[in-house]
């Protein structure tokens, strides 16, 4: 494995230091007329080195335009990330060195391969663009064809066209290792898989982490899939982030009214215990003029007179692994459920 | 006539088989025989490819004609839906049976307003004049839950979002009074919570007005929220049928255990899933033995000789399976 760098060679900052933070976040689309698509909205997170992060949320929460601003494939209005500790962008982090550290996999696989070029090129063409020998790239190409399952020999010179989509899907996660990432951006990555093919490529995605030591930002709409995969989940509405915190503890107690909604809807796998009542009513809305105060207020079945008003900041609730964006989890804020000033003292 | 003793099905598919021609034949359905009691839901479960969609287009003469051979008998409430001439097909659609998609857009028509097309339907079916059928059209978007309703039936279908445009095709094919529902992934491409209120709100009407309806899907999830029965397909055959509780408690086929194990059903963190290997077969050839077996860990040679037996396990309780032979057997 002397062509795979180890973790330790390249980290800057320290076991302690996140791999990717994002500091207030902010990506806005004008529509013309003084509209303005809200996408991302100030958005604080971070992914701790070698976990895989989880994000979930509806059309419009702004999920995969974070990805597209993590992955600088967009660049942000206001906000900066920092991996392992050194500004994006900056002196010492070039956009160009840190995207060989990042990489992206797409929901549609075939869109996301060149169809005029083998796969074989297609995954050696990023490593060729930041310096190797084509022979060298074609060499890790088919390496990397046999990791991800698919026989070399068979593969390497078909074009895209001739594979199944979770062929093409393995390929273009392939052609995301090539260049050596720490972090991987999977974007809806699985979903449009047939499910007994989709649970191939999770554990595929599962063996590749622990090979090569990644780090991933799993985006889905798929709560299971999340649940499953992920160390860390942050759930997002309306461009903003309303809570984050390990798995188990946010899916067996939410704290936020959205997050109680969100996994209230997922379908009870229970025929004796079916879904009777619906958590909120009508569509997600969209992002162009948000409500004023907390974005959720206006389906919330808990919102009061402040809720509207003040927008709630992200802070830390319970014992300290979880950030909640609600007024009820902060002291003082003028929600009645909230906890009281001298409880929290 | 003697009235027949026993209940007659509102559905039985019997032997169904669906051939495309092309520069090559795509045997798309292998021998399908289900029934369905009026009043009843029932699931049908399957991955792209499966057949599934293509059974339920079937039961209303959707598949382009001149390249497609159909064989086996279909009737529906009574009629041989295989035999019935342009007239009646036209009279039968709509008013006997009737269709959701996954994608209302494309099921609605981009320059009409939601009442006239609704209106339309009803004024196709029922002798009624224009302004009736825009009052029960009114109806209708009140009954699918639609708010403002009054405003709403003035809309286009772009003026409206996803869910209420999928509200508005169900009012749209409830709008002759079907017996029948059929449902090609309904929720697909629906968000989650919205997804729940539109299951939610189909399992009401059912209720309601009494409807047999066939929901098809990938999603076990959204087959067990809605489902009596379910049906599980693979390559064009059903592989295994049962009430919910049957299926999902002590699945019998092969498949259906991978399927719910893909479904992460009992899966634990930080184990390998239980994945199916390999990818479902080409169906240029019909099926001369078990489709399954090229994927199956218990495959057999018997399994590649010939076709799998369908076993009963009960009522209604089908398994297409030679394990399930064997496990019936007298020791």
């Amino acid at each position: 494995m002397a062509e795979t760098p180890t973790l330790d060679e390249r980290d800057r900052g320290g076991a302690g230091t996140p791999l990717l933070e994002a500091r207030t976040l902010t990506k806005h689309f004008p529509l013309g007329g003084g509209a303005v698509v809200r996408a991302v909205d100030g958005v604080d997170f971070a992914v701790l080195k070698g976990e895989t992060l989880g994000v979930v949320g509806e059309s419009g929460c702004g999920k995969s335009t974070t990805a597209r601003v993590v992955m600088q494939l967009i660049a942000q209005d206001k906000g900066e990330m920092l991996f392992d500790g050194e500004i994006v962008g900056g002196l010492s982090l070039s956009l160009k060195e840190y995207r060989r550290q990042a990489q992206m996999v797409f929901q549609d696989s075939y869109a996301s391969l060149n169809p005029r070029l083998t796969i074989e090129d297609s995954i050696a063409f990023g490593p060729t663009v930041h310096g190797v020998s084509k022979q060298a790239a074609i060499l890790r190409a088919r390496d990397l064809l046999l990791r991800v399952g698919l026989d070399p020999a068979r593969f390497a010179a078909r074009y895209p066209h001739e594979l199944s989509g979770g062929q093409r899907q393995r390929v273009n996660i392939a052609r995301a290792l090539a260049l050596g990432p720490r972090l991987v951006i999977l974007d809806e990555a699985v979903s449009a898989l047939d499910k007994s093919v989709e649970a191939q490529v999770l554990n595929l995605l599962m063996d590749l982490r622990q090979e090569f030591g990644l780090t991933y930002i799993f985006i889905s709409h798929d709560l299971n899939v999340v649940r499953f995969i992920s160390d860390r989940v942050m759930v997002m509405y309306l461009g903003e982030v309303v809570e984050i915190g390990p798995v188990d503890e946010l899916y067996d107690d939410p704290r936020h009214p959205y997050t109680r909604a969100l996994l209230s809807a997922m379908p009870s796998m229970d025929p004796d215990n079916r879904t009777m009542e619906a958590p909120l009513a009508g569509d997600p809305p969209n992002p162009i003029n948000p409500p004023e105060g907390c974005r959720f207020h206006p389906r919330c079945p808990q919102a009061q007179t402040v809720c509207a008003k003040v927008k709630p900041v992200l802070a830390t609730a319970g014992e300290g692994a979880r950030q909640v964006a609600c007024h009820m989890e902060v002291a003082g804020s003028g929600h009645s459920r909230a906890p009281k000033l001298e409880e929290a003292a | 006539m003697t009235a027949p003793l026993v209940a007659q099905p509102l559905v039985a598919i019997e032997n169904l088989t669906v051939r495309f021609r092309g520069a090559q034949n795509v045997h798309a359905v292998n021998g399908v025989s289900l029934t369905l009691e009026p009043g009843k839901v029932l699931g049908i479960l399957g991955e792209s490819g499966s057949g599934k969609s293509v059974t339920l287009k079937t039961l209303l003469r959707l598949l382009p004609e001149s390249r497609t051979d159909i064989g086996g008998t279909v009737q529906v409430d009574g009629r041989d839906v295989l035999a019935l001439n342009p007239q009646d097909l036209s009279d039968y659609r709509g008013a006997v049976t009737s269709m959701i998609f996954q994608d209302p857009m494309l099921a609605l028509d981009p320059v009409y307003t939601i009442g006239e097309q609704i209106a339309e339907a009803i004024v196709r079916h029922e002798k009624i004049g224009r302004k009736a059928a825009m009052a029960r059209a009114l109806e209708l978007l009140e009954l699918v839950r639609i708010p403002s309703p009054e405003r709403r039936l003035k809309a286009y279908p772009h003026e409206m979002s996803g869910g209420m445009r999928q509200r508005a095709m169900i009012a749209l094919a409830l709008a002759a009074r079907p017996k029948l529902l059929l449902a090609d992934e309904p929720t697909t491409a629906l968000d989650a919570t919205v997804q729940i209120q539109i299951l939610l709100l189909l399992r009401q009407l059912q209720r309601d007005l009494g409807m047999g309806v066939i929901f098809v899907t990938h999603d076990i999830g959204v087959a067990v929220e809605i489902s009596d029965r379910l049906a599980v397909m693979y390559a064009g055959q059903i592989v295994e049928t049962g009430t919910v509780r049957e299926l999902l408690r002590d699945p019998q086929h092969p498949y259906t255990k991978g399927l719910l194990a893909a479904n992460l059903h009992g899966a634990r963190k930080g184990e390998r899933l239980e994945a199916i290997p390999g990818a479902p077969p080409a169906l240029n050839e019909p099926p001369a033995s078990c489709s399954f077996a090229p994927r199956c860990k218990h495959a057999q040679e018997r399994c590649r000789a010939a076709l799998p037996p369908v076993v009963t396990l009960g009522e209604g309780r089908l398994v297409r399976c030679v394990l399930a032979e064997d496990a019936l057997a007298p020791a």
